[in-house]
């Protein structure tokens, strides 16, 4: 299995040394994001992130299916990662490497876990029929930062993703298609978002937001904080590395609640232009003979 | 980059008009061409096509992400590891591993070589290359016994390691050209030491597999002189672009 090629000893020695004295090698402030791009692809449900060098896609499906045995009440919602060789020669198919595995981990924490996608709205008759609802995350170009540019896709995509209109008459279900009922969006609570920080230094004392690879390879300890905007913590994860003190993790929340609301806002900002391009200006336009021609 | 010399694409038949021709010296093809005998001569690769009537010659310059040890071309490599008689150095990552003869380092003997550790960046030339065999490496001129300025670059024990940056292929060869200001149209390097840029001390290495090392006793140094760098070849920025270019980080950056 081919290995991440590592860092040369220079430039492990220069991002620490350039760290303390609080330079990036991109210029960055050290609490700075590298710019976080959305766009919304032509169907419902697909969300291109891009930050900095990092790429993400993530598209939501949606297929009618019975629900587990023990949750007959609930949909079923899944998300899916894939880091393709196209990344990285290190990562290769069907054999997910402990990247991948914390990515997605951490995004099912965050996202599902936290119940941000109300799943009893999925269910369509008790025990028998629900909606499952997948989200697959596709990494395109890694650079770092992959789980916080990855959260933005999947709530990006959920939020922007419609499922097709359902009606129950006299027990008997009717899916709709988009022609015959507009399809629905998702009943969605929350969105939650994660924020990574990275430390550096021999005791982990100086904290960096959005870490790019070069630096992610170096750092001694890293810590997601995932919370909504309205501050509300669904998870911390700092799984293993270097120990770091309490006053600086909860620095750290604090900060991550700011880049949090920045996310939300931008988040809602992309949902609310992409809707105006897709309205057509109610019922009557569409009822118009005129054309562009 | 030079303009005013055709683009080729590969397999397109070069216009006999191109071709230099010399009443005695005979006509040497440089990268990206091919003779394909008797009387073909078939680019293998996009870009522009230069020649030289004086020398006779003629070949092409590209941009490309792959890099392809030639002889003697001037590499920054990263050893890997040691072996019994040589290390194995990367010249990029996820390729072949080339190879540094312990013994080929200015003085070097079984008793006196370099030791170097594992992920030190080596500026070095490439000796050998052959198709279908690993590249071997040379930091010694094999006819002066010199080191020319090759060898391990940087201190990282020491806390003076610099940093190398990653650029693409043909901005690396712009920056190796002799005359690269008037020919390969990059100056930003002498802007940085000069005028524009306050005259700031520092020291590079060129590798030709598109990795440039900077040593400065700043780190503001070396990380203006990276971005600059990284910036101008991303942005395919001509001369006038790489002046405000340099204004705008010294001025960021101060």
């Amino acid at each position: 299995m081919p290995r991440e090629a590592e860092p040369s000893l220079n430039e492990k020695q220069f991002v620490t040394q350039a760290l303390q004295e609080n330079l990036r090698l991109d210029g960055r402030q050290l609490d700075q994001y590298r710019p976080l791009e959305l766009t919304f692809g032509d169907q419902y449900g697909v969300a291109d992130v891009t930050l900095g060098k990092t790429r993400v896609l993530a598209k939501a499906t949606a297929e009618v299916t019975v629900p587990y045995i023990d949750r007959p009440l609930d949909g079923i919602f899944t998300i899916a990662t894939e880091l393709s060789p196209m990344t990285s020669p290190a990562f290769e198919v069907n054999r997910p490497t402990e990247t991948e595995v914390l990515l997605s981990r951490l995004l099912e924490k965050t996202v599902r876990r936290s119940g941000a996608l109300d799943t009893e709205s999925l269910c369509l008759v008790a025990g028998q029929k629900c909606w499952s609802v997948r989200v697959d995350v596709h990494v395109v170009s890694h650079d770092g930062g992959l789980t916080d540019a990855a959260c933005v896709a999947v709530v990006a995509a959920l939020r922007h993703f419609r499922k097709p209109d359902t009606s129950m008459e006299a027990g008997r279900l009717t899916v709709y298609t988009p022609a015959e009922r507009e399809p629905v969006p998702l009943s969605w609570l929350h969105s939650p978002l994660c924020v990574t920080w990275s430390f550096f230094g021999e005791d982990g004392e100086t904290a960096v937001l959005d870490a790019t690879w070069l630096e992610e390879q170096v750092r001694v300890a890293s810590c997601t904080v995932s919370l909504n905007k309205h501050g509300e913590i669904c998870q911390i994860a700092k799984l293993g590395g270097m120990p770091v003190d309490a006053v600086v993790l909860l620095q750290c929340t604090s900060v991550a609640l700011v880049k949090v609301k920045e996310f939300s806002d931008l988040l809602d900002r992309r949902l609310a232009e992409d809707l105006k391009k897709r309205e057509k200006g109610g019922f009557m336009a569409e009822l118009r003979a005129e054309n562009d021609r | 980059m030079a303009t005013g010399h055709p683009i080729v694409l590969p397999g397109e038949t070069i216009d006999p008009s191109l071709i230099p021709s010399h009443p005695k010296n005979p006509l040497r093809l440089g990268p990206g061409l091919r003779h394909i005998p008797p009387t073909d001569i078939v680019p293998t690769v996009a870009g522009q096509l230069i020649t030289n009537p004086a020398k006779n010659s003629m070949w092409i310059e590209y941009n490309s992400n792959r890099y392809i040890p030639t002889p003697s071309d001037l590499i920054l490599t990263q050893i890997l590891r040691s072996t019994t008689d040589a290390y194995l150095c990367l010249l990029s990552p996820h390729t072949a591993p080339a190879t540094l003869p312990h013994l080929a380092f200015e003085g070097a003997t079984k008793k006196t070589r370099p030791v170097l550790q594992p992920g030190q960046l080596v500026y070095a030339r490439v000796a050998l290359a052959n198709k279908h065999m690993d590249a071997e490496l040379e930091c010694v001129s094999a006819a002066t016994g010199k080191a020319d300025g090759l060898g391990p670059v940087g201190n990282p024990a020491a806390g003076s390691g610099g940093c190398a940056f990653d650029v693409s292929l043909g901005f690396a060869r712009r920056l190796l050209m002799a005359r690269s200001r008037a020919e390969g149209g990059v100056g930003v390097l002498e802007m940085l030491a000069g005028e524009e840029g306050g005259g700031l001390a520092f020291e590079t290495a060129v590798g030709r597999n598109g990795r440039v090392w900077v040593g400065s006793e700043s780190a503001r140094t070396v990380v203006l002189v990276g971005r600059a760098l990284q910036e101008t070849d991303r942005g395919g920025l001509g001369l006038e672009g790489q002046r405000r270019l340099v204004r705008r980080l010294v001025r960021e950056m101060r």
